[in-house]
């Protein structure tokens, strides 16, 4: 391990951003706080993208690690302790004042603070504590701040970071915990959810007692049946440390509640088990984002698959479409994937393969169909359909109109009628309909689109992809 | 045959609250009058034939008495939408929310859900348009530091915008003096602590000369560090980052200066 003393903040940054990127959560939602007068920010809950990187990505907060020294060696993990890398360490006050200047200049919308573990998780912890007790109380930050717990980091911490700090994360990095386990040796499962509990429980108590109903939205998830495997055994029910020092009557506990983290396509997963873990985790732990990212194999570890070609993009994608039919749809995950259908479809997304395998449900009459109907058509958004219910209130709508709404027609007319009336006499049939749809390019993310047409088509992306079908096209094609 | 009549008035928000009490007051009836503010840049009008000018001369009473009662009969939400709208560069922008106005003190508060109606149509959608512009500003704006601690940013934007934006910087940034600078209309923003906000006409005002008081801000420098490395290399997508922030923001933004 190299270690440089007396190294430039320069230097420092350059590390230690590079050491942040591979984790994809950079949003600065969830909290609305206006300022205070005295120090400096306030907060939007709908969040501010400050630039986007060469990625593509959003930037909102800084995002650093404390140190990248660690003393755990994850196999997916840059960072880790079997790396030869230079390492670097930050102070409580360099990330402070990097903080506030970087503020001041409006180039970021808060701090997003992770780290490697240096000695310990809780002598990490307990720096990362002090930074943001320095930020708020010294420097009289009032802005975004997301922080992330390293699992095994006493409870007593947990706590008094979760004062601070707006937004706590505790990434699970992987669907199930064989693979935790087989990839990540140090890291235990059980480990992992007692904070997030911890977390929950703790926010639950609190807003309970300042009256706050911050369940409101997970309430679609409710009536699943799913529980999150717990095999290192149950999670402790009730983990709530109390804190020593009085607060003022309106201070929240992360109030920006906690997201985690899935690493995809390091592991053999598939989408449905995926999908399944994220449905609990919104539904037992009452979290607000679970994050997907595509496997970048930076180790160019060989028990690891190969990302040579690319991190499996289009994958992401399609766990990103599904989360939002489950947040934001009344989706359940049940209905989009099941044993026999394990992944998803590479060329429709999870709405519009959903509404085929569907077709006796449609055509829906947008004059009448209630909001839950019509967020389930494909081409009709969250938006669009709060635009229809509004809309129709003062006039019988037609085609016309739906267009001028921002309804996406191309992929819509398929499943709907204005007035009784199709917009072309279509029929009904899913052979037609996939062509139809096939051949009306979906929007999706640049590049993406790109790529797939052709490369993600190709077998050895295809999570569905068997090993010996590999054999049977070498002999095919010998033949 | 039967002129029409069309009042011109400044290209501001008052000009225009004027010109459209005029008209309605007129008595020309809403068929015959049209409203036209004068082009943004260089008071530039394409006059029509058949049709008698009439200069109207920016009267704060009348256009307060204007939005007085697009508050009370209509809504503040339909105030909002006019005020953005008025803020906005769309060509015969008055002449539009005269006709939304008349639309409006018919229907009431509901007429922001007649969707289906071109004018409340594009209504919304000009002020989608300006919302979204004042969103990405909120983000892409920089401040750079000059010597004397004042934090002071230039933008172009399309829409004349910094009197949406100044409000979320004041609340911001309240101990900080800082200035933002409309490029393309001469006019700022300008914030001194514990003091409201105002806005500033500096038809004079040459950004280069104030480029020239700026110190090194070594900050400028660790943010372009940050920015390079945080950029994930296996998943390079410049066409994405285009969509998400385009050209046109970059030439004022830190992290793309040179």
């Amino acid at each position: 391990m190299v270690i440089q003393e007396g190294m430039s903040i320069q230097r420092k940054l350059e590390i230690l951003s590079m050491a942040a990127r591979y984790d994809v959560a950079c949003t600065s939602s969830g909290v609305d706080r206006k300022g205070n007068n005295t120090g400096i920010g306030n907060s939007l809950a709908c969040g501010i993208c400050h630039t986007f990187s060469a990625d593509g990505r959003c930037i909102s907060l800084l995002k650093i690690l404390f140190t990248n020294e660690c003393i755990f060696d994850c196999k997916y993990c840059i960072n880790r302790s079997s790396n030869d890398i230079v390492r670097a360490s930050f102070t409580p006050r360099e990330v402070c004042e990097l903080t506030m200047e970087f503020y001041r200049r409006n180039y970021i919308e808060g701090l997003f603070l992770s780290s490697g573990i240096k000695i310990s998780p809780n002598h990490t912890m307990e720096q990362i504590y002090e930074t943001l007790r320095m930020l708020r109380d010294e420097y009289n930050f009032n802005g975004y701040i997301h922080c992330k717990i390293i699992p095994g980091t006493d409870p007593v911490l947990v706590e008094a970071i979760g004062w601070y700090a707006d937004r706590l994360s505790c990434n699970l990095e992987l669907p199930t915990a064989e693979s935790l386990k087989k990839l990540a040796p140090h890291k235990n499962r059980k480990n992992i959810l007692k904070p997030m509990r911890q977390i929950q429980l703790r926010r639950d108590r609190h807003n309970e007692y300042l009256g706050i109903d911050d369940a409101a939205r997970n309430r679609l998830l409710t009536d699943s049946r799913i529980n999150i495997d717990e095999t290192d055994g149950p999670v402790a029910a009730n983990i709530i440390v109390p804190f020593g020092r009085t607060l003022p009557a309106k201070k929240r506990f992360a109030p920006a509640g906690q997201s985690t983290q899935l690493i995809i396509g390091a592991t053999e997963e598939s989408d449905y088990q995926i999908m399944t873990v994220s449905e609990a985790l919104y539904k037992n732990f009452g979290l607000k984002r679970v994050f997907y990212s595509a496997f970048v194999n930076v180790n160019q570890d060989e028990s690891l698959p190969s990302t040579l070609d690319g991190p499996p993009l289009l994958r992401e994608h399609r766990l990103y479409q599904a989360d939002w039919l489950l947040r934001f749809y009344g989706f359940k995950t049940d209905e989009l994937l099941d044993n026999n259908k394990p992944n998803f479809n590479l060329l429709l997304d999870p709405k519009c393969d959903w509404a085929l395998r569907h077709l006796e449900l449609f055509p829906v009459e947008v004059n009448k169909a209630d909001y839950q109907t019509l967020l389930r058509v494909p081409g009709i958004g969250v938006n669009s359909a709060r635009r229809i219910i509004a809309a129709r209130k003062h006039a019988v709508l037609d085609f016309n109109d739906l267009k001028k709404m921002g309804i996406v027609l191309k992929r819509a007319i398929y499943f709907i009628t204005c007035n009784g009336r199709m917009m072309y006499p279509i029929k009904i049939d899913e052979d037609f309909i996939t062509r139809q749809l096939l051949a009306s390019n979906e929007r999706m993310p640049f590049g993406i689109d790109k790529d797939i047409t052709y490369r993600q088509l190709s077998l050895f992306d295809d999570v569905n992809f068997q090993p010996d079908m590999h054999d049977q096209i070498k002999i095919l094609s010998q033949a | 045959m039967n002129t029409k009549k069309i009042f011109q008035c400044k290209n501001s928000m008052d000009g225009i609250f004027t010109a459209i009490y005029e008209a309605w007051s007129s008595g020309y009836g809403h068929d015959n009058v049209m409203i036209e503010e004068l082009c943004e840049k260089n008071d530039y009008s394409n006059m029509q034939l058949f049709s008698e000018y009439i200069t109207v001369n920016t009267d704060m009473e009348k256009a307060l008495k204007v939005s007085r009662s697009i508050k009370q009969k209509i809504s503040e939400e339909a105030f909002e939408i006019v005020c953005r709208v008025a803020l906005s560069d769309y060509r015969q922008k008055g002449d539009l929310i005269y006709r939304f106005l008349i639309l409006g003190f018919r229907s009431g508060r509901d007429i922001v859900n007649h969707i289906s109606n071109d004018v409340v149509n594009q209504m919304l959608k000009i002020n989608r348009n300006v919302g979204n512009e004042v969103h990405h500003f909120l983000g892409f704006l920089r401040f750079s530091q000059l010597e004397n601690n004042i934090l002071f940013s230039v933008i172009h934007p399309k829409n004349n915008i910094i009197s949406l934006l100044a409000p979320h910087f004041a609340d911001r940034l309240p101990q900080e003096k800082f200035i933002i600078f409309d490029g393309g209309r001469n006019i700022c923003a300008l914030h001194l602590p514990g003091r409201p906000w105002i806005i500033s006409d500096i038809p004079e005002a040459n950004p280069d000369m104030v480029y020239k008081l700026k110190n090194y801000d070594n900050y400028k420098d660790l943010w372009k560090i940050f920015f390079e490395n945080i950029a994930i290399k296996e998943r390079i997508n410049l066409k994405l980052q285009r969509n998400n922030l385009p050209l046109r923001y970059r030439k004022d933004m830190t992290e793309f200066q040179s």
